[in-house]
């Protein structure tokens, strides 16, 4: 072989027939095998199995927990964000007090009011609590399972598991979430006008969110209250909207508020496009948006 | 540094020039230490990063130091994979400086967390959906192969002597080399691309959210690692005036840089076509709008990462005219290099700074996230700047990083 000159005819031996033959029989198969074969991944996600994991993220079966917002109700009092902010002792701003444009990192409530304005120029408010998507961009992300969703789909804090990184502050599409990046020190101005401090404050390099009030949910359930209609078990931000302008309840219960509101009335969910599957509805305003 | 002897001298001189390099490096360090112990004590409050821009300068050197730790897979491959045992001389030093990037991005990772305490919780609690637990596992796989690979290398230093079954066991573990080369391979393709992924998959971000991320992480990863190890290794040479791996070598592998580079540079071309002219949508054109008046993102796009970092490079790398000087060489390295960390700052910085829309109405929108990297991030850069060159420095006097045969 290495005696002959280089030739640049093409020789074909016996064995480079075998091989080219039997690379080109083993990508037939290997092909069919990964395409619709039994080591293909997609092999088994057929229609109704694609409908099956969307079931599977949003009938759990048991509870699941949502809340409905009528933008066309809600007058922007505010109410909501003073009482989250004390029952969970939220380190937030006060807005009026917040002056200082400049100020690099102000302190965000949980649940935030905006003022908003239809297409038209009709203005309205805007209130965000954690929207509980049913397909978490948080949840995917977070490296070591610190959030994650409960049974009854809220989407939950694991405030001792949280090792700081911020993915998921990055991830959520709603700016739900917010960063301890300091020990707090501060004394919240909503203790005790707009409730007390239900739940301890959360330590320094967490992140934090929205919990829907699970301490009053859990709690609630035991001593045989319903969420959304009994106010001991309901989120504070719905207890005291002087509007009813927000609901709570179980959107796998027919019965519950929540549901028949959906079924009724015309909702939007926020960035419906992102396949979020957010548990939070909203009622558009009257004139539309 | 002027310090070049004949021969190889036993012991550095301590001549002006050398002690003026260890003290930057000393002051470099000391001023690393303090700004870090002053983040562990006050917490990231003391950082300009902000809710709305929860990353910045940190994760620009963590993406950095791993992109410019490609040099140890994509060479260790090229020798032990595709046996092209003329690069043999210098995998060592590709595997070391590799090491000295993973480990730079560790250290780097461990001050960016809010809690350092639990940095183990990736290995405890996993996450597999999360592609920042596949790239923690990756990184520390990696950073155990490389030390593995390298073991060989420490333990051939003079202190061994005393210790012969060390050496037994280093030679062991050099027979495992390209299986070890293999597995590296492995894990590097997948991280370096994950990488990209961090950014690709967040579908709410308009300017990350596209398939082409990993892809140009990993390109930009294999073409700019490699570069850089050949610019450490010229340096090495001038300095300790050993001549450790031939020229051609080097040259080889500048070109192999400035070829993928091209590549890298078409698939840029080809991302900016299709994200931002045939396939734009209305929140990326807006996202880009709003970049271009408000921050030097264009500036910085065309002249740093296109021109510096990509176009000036390939025409050192691949030009006979320039890719016989060394010096243009090790300038292209650098320039490559430049683009690389201006890529990564805006890819983070850029993404960060469009402001997520997510409400009903046309009223209400977030602030841009304005940010620039604090005192105390600057300083804990600058320490980990000098932990790279302490290392660099080290390794280049103590251990033989450039043997010549190993005989296989």
């Amino acid at each position: 072989m290495s005696k002959k000159k280089t030739k640049l005819k093409l020789e074909l031996t016996r064995r480079d027939f075998l091989i080219v033959g039997g690379a080109a029989a083993g990508s037939v198969v290997a092909s069919q095998l990964l395409t619709t074969g039994p080591l293909s991944p997609f092999a088994n996600i057929k229609q109704e199995q694609v409908e099956g994991i969307e079931e599977a993220i949003l009938n759990v079966t048991g509870h699941r927990w949502g809340m409905v917002i009528n933008l066309d109700k809600c007058i922007g009092c505010e109410y909501c964000l003073r009482a989250c902010s004390a029952t969970n002792d939220v380190w937030v701003d006060i807005p009026s007090e917040n002056n200082d444009p400049e100020k690099k990192r102000p302190e965000k409530p949980w649940n935030i009011v905006v003022n908003e304005k239809t297409t038209a120029g009709t203005p309205f408010y805007f209130s965000r609590p954690c929207l509980h998507c049913g397909d978490a961009p948080c949840v995917e992300v977070c490296p070591v399972k610190a959030t994650y969703h409960r049974e009854d789909g809220l989407v939950i804090m694991n405030y001792d598991r949280c090792i700081g990184c911020r993915y998921c502050e990055i991830a959520c599409p709603y700016d739900a979430r917010k960063f301890n990046w300091q020990e707090r020190t501060d004394v919240n101005p909503y203790i005790p006008t707009w409730g007390i401090a239900e739940i301890p404050r959360r330590p320094r390099g967490v992140v934090e969110k929205c919990t829907f009030c699970i301490h009053r949910i859990d709690a609630g359930l035991k001593a045989g209250y319903i969420p959304g209609e009994d106010l001991e078990a309901t989120p504070a931000c719905v207890n005291i909207c002087p509007v009813g302008a927000r609901l709570f309840g179980d959107l796998n219960d027919p019965d519950s508020k929540v549901s028949q509101i959906i079924s009724t009335e015309t909702t939007i969910r926020l960035r419906e496009e992102l396949g979020t599957e957010t548990s939070v509805y909203y009622i558009i305003p009257r004139e539309g948006l | 540094m002027a310090t070049s002897t004949v021969g190889g001298q036993k012991r550095f001189s301590l001549n002006p020039a050398t002690l003026a390099w260890i003290g930057l490096i000393i002051l470099c360090l000391g001023i690393g230490i303090i700004s870090a112990l002053a983040v562990f004590w006050n917490g990231l409050y003391i950082t300009n990063m902000s809710d709305s821009v929860p990353w910045g300068l940190w994760i620009t050197i963590d993406l950095s130091a791993i992109a410019l730790g490609a040099g140890a897979f994509t060479l260790s491959a090229v020798v032990y994979l595709f046996g092209l045992k003329r690069f043999q001389p210098i995998v060592r030093f590709a595997v070391f400086v590799g090491f000295i990037g993973y480990s730079t991005a560790l250290l780097t990772l461990v001050m960016d967390i809010g809690r350092p305490d639990r940095f183990w919780h990736p290995w405890v609690y996993w996450n597999v959906h999360s592609v920042l637990w596949e790239i923690t596992w990756c990184i520390t796989i990696y950073l155990a192969i490389m030390l593995v690979e390298f073991a060989p290398v420490i333990a051939e230093a003079k202190f061994f002597d005393r210790y012969p079954w060390v050496r037994k066991i280093a030679k062991y573990l050099h027979k495992l080399a390209p299986f070890l080369a293999l597995l590296g391979l492995g894990i590097s393709l997948l991280h370096q691309s994950s990488l990209g992924a961090t950014y690709g998959i967040v579908k709410s971000r308009p300017i990350w959210f596209k398939p082409s991320m990993p892809i140009m992480f990993i390109l930009s990863a294999i073409a700019v690692g490699p570069a850089l190890t050949m610019a450490l290794a010229y340096i090495a040479e001038w300095v300790s005036g050993k001549k450790s791996v031939p020229d051609d070598v080097l040259r080889s592998i500048a070109r192999f840089s400035g070829f993928v580079l091209l590549v890298y540079g078409y698939i840029r071309f080809w991302d900016l076509a299709a994200v931002t002219y045939y396939g734009r949508t209305p929140s990326v054109s807006e996202a880009f709008n709003l970049l271009r008046q408000q921050t030097p993102y264009n500036f910085s796009f065309w002249v740093f990462e296109i021109f510096v970092g990509i176009i000036l490079p390939a025409i050192l790398f691949l030009t006979p005219r320039f890719n016989r000087n060394p010096g243009y060489l090790v300038m292209g390295a650098l320039f490559a290099v430049t683009g690389i960390v201006i890529n990564r700052w805006n890819v983070t910085v850029g993404g960060l700074f469009v402001p997520l829309s997510y409400s009903p109405g046309t009223l209400y929108q977030l602030e841009p996230g304005k940010y620039f990297p604090g005192l105390p991030e600057w300083g804990v850069a600058i320490g980990i700047i000098g932990y790279g060159l302490a290392m660099l420095t080290l390794g280049i006097r103590y251990l033989p990083l450039f043997s010549k045969e190993e005989h296989s």
